[in-house]
Formats: C-alpha cells, sequence, structure tokens
C-alpha cells in the first residue's frame, strides 16, 4: 500500500474508525488531491496534529497547498471569536418582559373561615420552593400543589435536590416542617400532606460554606 | 454535579436541568438564572448571523421570551441550550430570509487599515483579515454560516449542532467544510 493511501488513515490515527466512515460517505464539495487525500482530511489533520507532525503532510505539495489560509482562517475566526457584544441590555429587558407576563396556574383556596380568598398556584409553589430553599443543602426542584376532594386541602409534592453531607431522612424532615410552616404561617394554606423526592445530589460549596458558619434561618423550627 | 452553597438566594449554582424544572412551573427567578446564564452566547449567535446589534438584539429577546412561554411544553430530549440555540437559529434564519441588513456589521473595520504602511502594521493586518472574514461569513449561505458559526465561534460539538438545525452529522460536516473553503477562499483573495 502506497504511503498515500486514499484512505488517508495511519495506524496510529485514534479516530480511525471514524474517519474511514466519513470517507466512504464523502463530504459533499470535498476534493481528492492529486496525492491522494482528501482535503478535508487534510485540514482536519492539520488542526488536530499539533504535537504529532504528520511526515507525508509536512513533505506533500498538495497538502501544503491545500493548508495554505487555513492559519490565516483560523486566526480571524479567533478574533471574531472575541467579539461578544454585551447581553446586559437584552438580558435585563427579557427579565422584565418575563416577571411582568404574570402565569398564575390554578387557584387555591386559602383556609379562611369564610372560605373566600383564594391564592394563585404559581406564588404557593414560589413560597414553598424558598422555604425548602433555606434548608442548608438543600434546593427545591418542581413543587406541584393538588387540591383535595374536599376542596379545601392541598397536597404538596415536592423534589428536592440536596448535598450528601448530611443524613437525608433528618434533612428531609427539616425540609417537611419548613414546608408546612411556610403553607401554614406564611400563607395560610390546609395541607393534607407533603410529598418529597430527592431526585438529585448537590456538592457542597466547600470553598465558602465550609468557612462560613451555616446561615441562621428561623423558619420551620 | 453542581455546587451549592449554603444562601437560599445562590440559584445561580443551580444547573440548567434544576432551573428549567422550576421555570417550567412558573418561577420567574429561576428562568431570570437562565436568562443571564445563556443570553450573552445567543446573542454572539445572532449578531454573527444577522450582522447587525439591534436585529440580534431583537431576535434573543424573542427568542428567550417564546422559551419562557413554552417552557411548560419544553420535554427535555435536547438540553435547554441546545434548544434555545435552535429557537435562536430558526428566528435569525427566517430573518435573513425577509431582508438585507441596513447597517452590516462589517462595515466597522473594512480593509482601509490594511495599507500596512506604519508600524502597528501587524495588527492592522489582522484586523484587516477579520474584517474580511465578517465579509466573506456575510456572503455564505445562511445554512453554511449557521454551522460554521455554531462550531467555530460558539464550539459546539457536531452532535450539538446537528440537533440545533435539525440535520444530520454528516449533513452538518458537509456545509462545515464547504462553509470553510469558501470562506479560505474568499480570504485569499483578499490577501
Amino acid at each position: 500500500m502506497a504511503i498515500d493511501d486514499p484512505r488517508g488513515t495511519s495506524p496510529c490515527d485514534e479516530p480511525a474508525t471514524s474517519r474511514r466512515d466519513i470517507d466512504a460517505a464523502r463530504l459533499v464539495g470535498d476534493e481528492r488531491l492529486p496525492c491522494g487525500r482528501l482535503v478535508s482530511h487534510v485540514w482536519d489533520r492539520a488542526r488536530a496534529a499539533g504535537d504529532q507532525a504528520d511526515p507525508h503532510q509536512a513533505d506533500c505539495t498538495f497538502c501544503r497547498q491545500a493548508l495554505e489560509g487555513l492559519t490565516a482562517l483560523d486566526n480571524a475566526t479567533r478574533t471574531l471569536r472575541g467579539e461578544r457584544p454585551s447581553a446586559h441590555t437584552v438580558a435585563e429587558r427579557v427579565v422584565r418582559a418575563v416577571r411582568a407576563e404574570v402565569r398564575l396556574g390554578r387557584m387555591l383556596p386559602l383556609d379562611d373561615p369564610a372560605r373566600e380568598l383564594r391564592i394563585a398556584q404559581t406564588a404557593v409553589a414560589k413560597v414553598l420552593r424558598r422555604a425548602a430553599d433555606r434548608v442548608p443543602g438543600v434546593r427545591a426542584a418542581s413543587c406541584r400543589l393538588s387540591l383535595d376532594q374536599s376542596n379545601t386541602e392541598v397536597t404538596i409534592a415536592m423534589t428536592l435536590a440536596t448535598t450528601l453531607d448530611q443524613p437525608l431522612p433528618p434533612r428531609a424532615a427539616e425540609v417537611r416542617r419548613a414546608v408546612a410552616y411556610a403553607a401554614r404561617e406564611e400563607l395560610g394554606l390546609a395541607v393534607s400532606g407533603i410529598d418529597l423526592k430527592i431526585v438529585s445530589v448537590l456538592e457542597p460549596l466547600k470553598s465558602t460554606a465550609s468557612a462560613e458558619p451555616a446561615p441562621q434561618n428561623g423558619r420551620g423550627r | 454535579m453542581q455546587r451549592i452553597g449554603d444562601t437560599a438566594d445562590d440559584l445561580g449554582a443551580l444547573d440548567d436541568g434544576l432551573l428549567v424544572t422550576r421555570a417550567a412551573e412558573g418561577d420567574d427567578d429561576a428562568f431570570a438564572v437562565l436568562v443571564h446564564r445563556h443570553s450573552s452566547a445567543l446573542l454572539a449567535l445572532a449578531y454573527h448571523m444577522l450582522d447587525n446589534l439591534s436585529d440580534a438584539e431583537e431576535a434573543v429577546q424573542e427568542a428567550l421570551i417564546s422559551a419562557w412561554r413554552r417552557l411548560p411544553e419544553f420535554r427535555g430530549d435536547a438540553t435547554f441550550r441546545t434548544w434555545m440555540y435552535r429557537i435562536v437559529t430558526n428566528r435569525c434564519l427566517n430573518a435573513s430570509r425577509g431582508h438585507t441588513p441596513s447597517v452590516p456589521l462589517g462595515a466597522v473595520a473594512e480593509p482601509a487599515a490594511h495599507d500596512g504602511s506604519g508600524e502597528p502594521a501587524r495588527a492592522a493586518e489582522s484586523a484587516a483579515a477579520t474584517a474580511a472574514l465578517a465579509q466573506a461569513l456575510r456572503n455564505l449561505r445562511p445554512a453554511q454560516r449557521v454551522c460554521w458559526v455554531l462550531r467555530e465561534l460558539q464550539g459546539l460539538s457536531y452532535e450539538e449542532i446537528a440537533q440545533v438545525v435539525g440535520e444530520n452529522q454528516q449533513t452538518v460536516r458537509g456545509r462545515l467544510f464547504r462553509a470553510r473553503r469558501t470562506l479560505m477562499e474568499e480570504m485569499a483573495s483578499w490577501r
């Protein structure tokens, strides 16, 4: 086999199979140089090689010609990549628009004697998530609320992400207390049950979290 | 795994998946974190696609607001990032189909600098080369341009690009190859 095997893959070429696949289904517009190599391969190799110079490519006039301009393109590309307009204004505008676009969800009854007061589900979820978030090492994910058949009590279903630096059962109990407290005392909601599921693991932020004492949160106890 | 401190406010430490779950249920704070996290890359994408900052800002703004409305239907078979890239890309493609931009970004640094007479000729030449690239990019067909911008300026993998543009990876590679070839030729003719 000639060194200029059109397959263009030497034995030491790690992604040999993928290269062969690409060659088998040749890219539209690709061109085989007189030395047998595909232009696309020459470019890929030049970029990937770095430390490992390819003896063929170093000596081959056709390959060198095919590579002319690649460096210039790459340099200009790098500069263009740095052109990043500030997105601050756009982000602020979006956040403002989103906050203004109130999404209420279902209305839930509050536990008042007259049974006249209702509260938007999203508002409840926000307060309850925040209550869970205040438990150290815990973040709420989903918080769904369902109204019982009585139409007076609400079941809270919450999923959580937690760190694993403390046993989960006491921590879950703490979340349950915090959520129950917030539902009852902050909102005035009659709660029939709280389902908690831990769905994801968080890693403690060692650098700051271990240096500082855990913040005191007066809620939920 | 996501790292987390102990203050309740730092939603910024949460990963996209968790934030998307919350945002989909109407948590605008969680969505605000996503917006601040991704808007810079999205704006750069739109900017290099549309060639015009105010058009790009409008495209990104509309894309993010429509994402907020559509989040409850977001199934999570793509990442939030890929999904957003897709929405922005589609907006840019639709926009560029309609009209040619009035104030192209390349007008900023046209090769006036490339007389190369003075000492800082090197910097001038590099600026001129970048302007030439921006000009060449402008002439690319939008479908190729998207692939090139996503790959070379945004650093997406072939797989991600394929998801964003809704084509297979082979098609993406082909478009990238032709884009690169055209850009090299145009830049060579400039030199």
